[in-house]
C-alpha cells in the first residue's frame, strides 16, 4: 500500500488552491495597484506639502487644518455641494415615484413614455450638460419662453444667485429617469393582493399607498436615497462643462475644488480634500449598512 | 342619457393621468430634439424670437465642420476602442474572479472578498491623483493603456457576477468535475452559459459607464489625438463658445451611438438596471 507522503498532499492542496488564486489574480494586482497603493499614498500626500515636481514637505495635519478652518472657499464648496445633494434628493426621488407610480397604472405605451424619461440616464453628462448651456443661454429657449410671457430674463448660469439652482435641475432632469425605472420595477413586485384585502377593508388610495405602497418600497428608498447622495456629492461633470465653478465661485462644488487644486499642482492639499470628500461618504455608508442592517 | 358619475370620475382620473404623462414625456424629449433642431440651423437662426422649431434652412455645414475642421471621428473611434476593450476585460477578470469568490474554495477567499467590497466605498477621487502620477511615471499618459489598464476590471462588476453565480447548484459544477472536467473547463462550458443574462447586464454597465466617463479621461489625455468624445465635445464647447451650432453637432454625434444602442437593447438596459438595485 502506498500512503501519500505529506509533501505530496501539500503539493496537491497548493495546486488546488492555485486555480482560485490565478482567477483572481488579475482583479487582485490591478485593485493593489491602482487602488490600495494609490488610497495610502494619497493618505501619505495629504499630510505633505507637495507640488509633485519637488520633494515632498511633510506638515502634518495642516492641509486638513486649514481646510476646515481658514479656507472660505472650501467652506463655499462644502456649502455649495451640500445644497446641490440636498435640492436633488428633495425632489430627484419623489418625481422618480410619482412617474413610476403613474407608469404602473397599467396606461398604454408604457415603454414608450419609460424610454422618454429614461433616455438623459444613459446619455453622457458632458451631453446633457452642453445641451442645457444652449438652453440657458441668456438668449436661449428658457428665456425666449420668458420674454414672450411678458417676464424678465433669467441668468440662468451667470446669476451667483441662481446658477447652482440651474445646475441642480439639468441634473435632476437626467437623474431621475433611473429612479423611475427602479421604483417601477419594485411596484411590480408587490403582490396584488394586499391592494385586494386593503380595498376589501375599505381602505382608500392615500391609505394603501401609506400602508401597503411605501412600507412594500422602503429597502428600495433606502438604496436610491444613498446612491443618490453618495453620487450627488461627487458632482464634476456638470459643473465643469455649465460653469467652471463660477460666476464667484457659487457653483464650486468639492470635487471641482480638488480638481482646480490638482490643476494648479497642490497635490497635497488636493489630496486632503479628497480625503474629506471620503469620509464624508463613509458616514452615509455606515448609515446605510446600519438602515439596511435594521430591517433584516 | 347622463354619464354615469363613475365613470366620469375614472375617465377624467385617466385623462389627467395620461396629459401629466405626456407633458412630462415631452418636457424630457425637448432638450434633446431642441438639440438636434438647433445642429441643422444657420449659426445667425439659433436665438431667433420666435424660435424656429424647424430649421429654415436645413443645413449640414455644422455637422460638415465638426467632422472636417475637429478630429471628432477620431475620438468617436478612441471611444470605441477604450469602451471595447474596457468591457472585454470586465467581462472576462471579473465573471472568472466571481466564480473563484462564488464556487472554489481557498484559504482567505471571503476575507479577500470583504476587504474589496470595503473598497467598493472609496470614492475615485481619492486614489486619482497618485493614479495619474504612476501614468505619468509609466509615460502612460496620453497613451490609450492610461485609458484601458487601470479599468480592467471592477469590484462592482465582480460583485455582480458573483450574485448571479450564487444561484447555480454546486452539484452541477461537481458532475463536470467528475467528468473531467478542469476548473476553467467548468467556468467556461456550465458557468458562463449559465450566467448569460448577469454578462449582459455587465456589458452594458461597463460600455455605458466608459463612454460616458470624463474626469478621468479628461485627466491622462491633454492630447486631441487621445480624447474621447464627452472629452473633446468639453474641448468643443470651451473653444467655441460663440457657435452654438457647432457645438450642438458635436453634441448630437457623441450622444447618437449610445442613444442607438439603448433603444436596441432597451429591455436589457432596464432589466440591467434595475437588477443590480433590487438584487442587493
Amino acid at each position: 500500500m502506498t500512503a501519500i507522503s505529506p509533501s505530496r498532499r501539500l503539493n496537491r492542496s497548493v495546486q488546488k488552491y492555485a486555480v482560485g488564486y490565478t482567477f483572481i489574480a488579475v482583479p487582485l494586482l490591478s485593485l493593489t495597484v491602482f487602488l490600495f497603493i494609490p488610497m495610502v499614498v494619497s493618505l501619505w500626500w495629504s499630510l505633505n506639502d507637495y507640488s509633485g515636481l519637488t520633494a515632498a514637505k511633510f506638515v502634518g495635519l495642516n492641509n486638513y487644518i486649514k481646510l476646515l478652518t481658514d479656507d472660505k472657499i472650501f467652506a463655499k464648496s462644502l456649502v455649495n455641494t451640500t445644497v446641490f445633494v440636498l435640492l436633488g434628493m428633495s425632489i430627484g426621488p419623489t418625481l422618480g415615484l410619482l412617474t413610476a407610480m403613474m407608469l404602473n397604472q397599467n396606461v398604454r405605451f408604457r415603454s414608450l413614455f419609460r424610454t422618454a424619461y429614461y433616455l438623459p440616464v444613459m446619455t453622457s453628462l458632458v451631453v446633457v450638460s452642453t445641451i442645457w448651456v444652449m438652453l440657458y443661454n441668456q438668449n436661449g429657449l428658457f428665456n425666449t419662453i420668458l420674454q414672450n410671457l411678458g417676464l424678465h430674463k433669467v441668468g440662468w448660469l451667470s446669476d451667483p444667485h441662481v446658477a447652482l439652482i440651474s445646475i441642480a435641475i439639468a441634473s435632476i432632469w437626467q437623474g431621475f429617469g433611473f429612479e423611475t425605472v427602479i421604483f417601477l420595477a419594485a411596484l411590480q413586485s408587490i403582490p396584488r393582493e394586499l391592494y385586494e384585502a386593503a380595498m376589501i377593508d375599505g381602505a382608500g388610495g392615500w391609505a394603501q399607498f401609506r400602508f401597503i405602497t411605501l412600507p412594500s418600497l422602503k429597502p428600495v428608498i433606502l438604496f436610491v436615497y444613498i446612491i443618490g447622495i453618495i453620487g450627488s456629492y461627487q458632482v464634476f461633470d456638470q459643473v465643469f462643462v455649465m460653469t467652471s465653478g463660477g460666476p464667484v465661485y457659487s457653483t464650486t462644488t468639492i470635487v471641482y475644488y480638488l480638481f482646480d487644486k490638482f490643476m494648479d499642482l497642490r497635490l497635497g492639499y488636493a489630496s486632503a480634500i479628497a480625503y474629506i470628500l471620503f469620509a464624508i461618504l463613509v458616514v452615509f455608508s455606515f448609515l446605510q449598512m446600519r438602515l439596511s442592517r435594521e430591517r433584516a | 342619457m347622463a354619464v354615469h358619475p363613475k365613470t366620469f370620475r375614472y375617465s377624467s382620473g385617466r385623462f389627467i393621468l395620461y396629459l401629466m404623462l405626456i407633458v412630462s414625456s415631452i418636457m424630457m424629449i425637448v432638450p434633446f430634439y431642441w438639440s438636434v433642431s438647433t445642429s441643422l440651423k444657420l449659426e445667425k437662426f439659433v436665438f431667433t424670437n420666435p424660435p424656429q422649431w424647424i430649421p429654415d434652412p436645413l443645413t449640414w455645414v455644422n455637422y460638415i465642420h465638426v467632422l472636417t475642421r475637429i478630429p471628432f471621428l477620431r475620438y468617436f473611434a478612441n471611444s470605441v476602442i477604450v469602451a471595447v476593450a474596457t468591457t472585454l476585460g470586465h467581462v472576462f477578470f471579473d465573471t472568472l474572479a466571481a466564480y473563484a469568490f462564488s464556487k472554489l474554495k481557498f484559504p482567505g477567499r471571503d476575507r479577500i472578498f470583504f476587504i474589496m467590497l470595503l473598497a467598493l466605498m472609496v470614492p475615485f477621487q481619492v486614489n486619482l491623483i497618485p493614479l495619474y502620477k504612476i501614468m505619468a511615471t509609466l509615460h502612460w499618459t496620453n497613451t490609450y493603456l492610461a485609458l484601458i489598464v487601470p479599468n480592467l476590471t471592477s469590484i462592482f462588476g465582480i460583485f455582480l457576477m458573483r450574485q448571479f453565480m450564487l444561484t447555480i447548484p454546486n452539484e452541477l459544477l461537481d458532475a463536470a468535475r467528475i467528468d473531467g472536467c478542469s476548473e476553467f473547463g467548468v467556468f467556461r462550458r456550465v458557468v458562463v452559459p449559465l450566467v448569460l443574462p448577469g454578462i449582459a447586464t455587465l456589458i452594458i454597465f461597463t460600455f455605458m459607464g466608459t463612454w460616458n466617463d470624463f474626469l478621468w479621461p479628461r485627466i491622462v489625455t491633454s492630447s486631441e489625438k487621445l480624447f474621447t468624445l464627452p472629452v473633446g465635445l468639453a474641448q468643443l464647447q470651451m473653444k467655441n463658445t460663440s457657435n452654438i451650432a457647432q457645438i450642438m453637432a458635436g453634441t448630437v454625434l457623441t450622444a447618437l451611438p449610445m442613444i442607438i444602442v439603448f433603444l436596441f437593447m432597451q429591455r436589457q438596459f432596464i432589466e440591467g438596471m434595475t437588477a443590480g438595485a433590487l438584487k442587493e
